[in-house]
């Protein structure tokens, strides 16, 4: 039987908490639970949360696509993230401001509280009051939401090319920008003493 | 484990840290941790990690145990109102596991303190109000891209998706601009 498999719904949140924690316990032992270093790499002082993230991305990126060329993981019974263009522009560029504003996206707010902080406890019920007004707001956001699909479009197929190219491309781009932040970092401690 | 390989092990994963910072462990050793663990979900179930979905789901769940009436009302609700146990959902128990994971991760390391974080200048009045307006612009922002940073720059970054790259770019860019204003409240 090739992967992903199917289980019984009691098995598959089992499966969900295990990986819940262990998601968890990379969140906030990487620090994403303080807003000071989630949100310090916007003012240059902490780079953790693109650190952590790009690294992520890459590694979870390789296996996903190594995985499928070895047969071993069928990709059309994996879900992938649909694109609606605009809707997730905006989306995005609020939920920056949103995450600059309060310290703190869904899931580390989650960390955050694990690890002692009640100000995550507000940004949780913060997100639930920001869903509430979505959805009471749906009946005139119902057309731009739905807008713009591209179904699930992924950059291999836009550019037209494999996706090891795209893979190499971004860890070359992630390479290059480690480097610059261990760079950074040096100087800025250096200019400190 | 003995003490000098204790430290060790210590000093290896907090290679790339930030030295102030020692108690946590390097940001590539637990961006290599998150990774794999995006990477097992994919290959087990089929699916990536999420955060936002369960605040979406307890949020419609919540209200319709208020006010049944008006949450029956609210189209966006019923994908998950017509379920007989919609508290049995993969995105809420995934949840659940953050908190007990990064609950683990805080009592283990002894970071865990009960505090109200916020920027070394700010009243707690600003705070309360960052918090919350914060917390509401990300969920009326989370509900309109589809997920976060999680459901969908992640997990759609992993999967070389449009929507996850959109995403990080737009976050990023929105982010640093409003910085520049807020730089005061946090720094």
């Amino acid at each position: 039987m090739m992967a992903p498999f199917e289980f019984s719904a009691l098995a598959g949140l089992g499966l969900a908490v295990l990986f819940g924690m262990v998601f968890g316990l990379s969140l906030e032992r990487a620090g994403l639970g303080d807003p000071h270093k989630l949100t310090g790499v916007f003012y240059y002082q902490d780079f953790t949360v693109p650190k952590v993230m790009f690294t992520a991305i890459i590694v979870a990126g390789t296996g996903l696509y190594l995985l499928a060329d070895l047969k071993l993981l069928d990709l059309t019974r994996v879900y992938f993230v649909p694109t609606f263009f605009w809707p997730q522009l905006v989306g995005g560029a609020l939920f920056g401001v949103g995450f600059v504003v309060s310290g703190y996206c869904p899931g580390t707010a989650v960390a955050g509280l694990a690890s002692g902080k009640l100000d995550a406890l507000i940004t949780m019920i913060g997100v639930g009051a920001g869903t509430l007004l979505f959805a009471m707001l749906f009946p005139a956001l119902e057309g731009f939401y739905v807008s713009s699909d591209l179904g699930t479009a992924t950059l291999q197929k836009l550019i037209g090319v494999n996706h090891w190219i795209v893979l190499i491309v971004l860890a070359a781009f992630a390479g290059g920008m480690f480097l610059f932040f261990s760079w950074y970092e040096k100087r800025a401690t250096h200019s400190q003493s | 484990m003995s003490k000098p390989l204790t430290s060790a092990v210590e000093a290896l994963l907090n290679k790339g840290g930030d030295m102030k910072n020692s108690r946590y462990w390097s940001p590539y050793a637990a961006g290599t941790l998150l990774g794999l663990t995006l990477l097992a979900t994919f290959y087990v179930a089929g699916r990536g990690l999420g955060a936002s979905g369960a605040f979406s789901l307890v949020t419609g769940v919540g209200l319709n145990a208020v006010t049944p009436d008006y949450a029956s009302r609210l189209k966006y609700f019923s994908q998950y109102l017509g379920s007989p146990s919609p508290l049995m959902n993969w995105n809420l128990f995934l949840v659940i596991g953050v908190f007990l994971g990064a609950l683990a991760g805080a009592l283990s390391s002894r970071s865990f303190k009960v505090m109200f974080d916020k920027g070394a200048s700010m009243s707690l009045g600003t705070r309360l109000a960052t918090t919350f307006g914060g917390g509401v612009m990300i969920g009326f922002a989370a509900r309109l891209a589809r997920g976060c940073t999680s459901g969908v720059a992640l997990t759609g970054g992993a999967q070389l998706a449009l929507s996850g790259w959109i995403f990080v770019i737009a976050m990023f860019v929105a982010g640093f601009l409003v910085a520049a204003i807020f730089r005061r409240l946090w720094s």
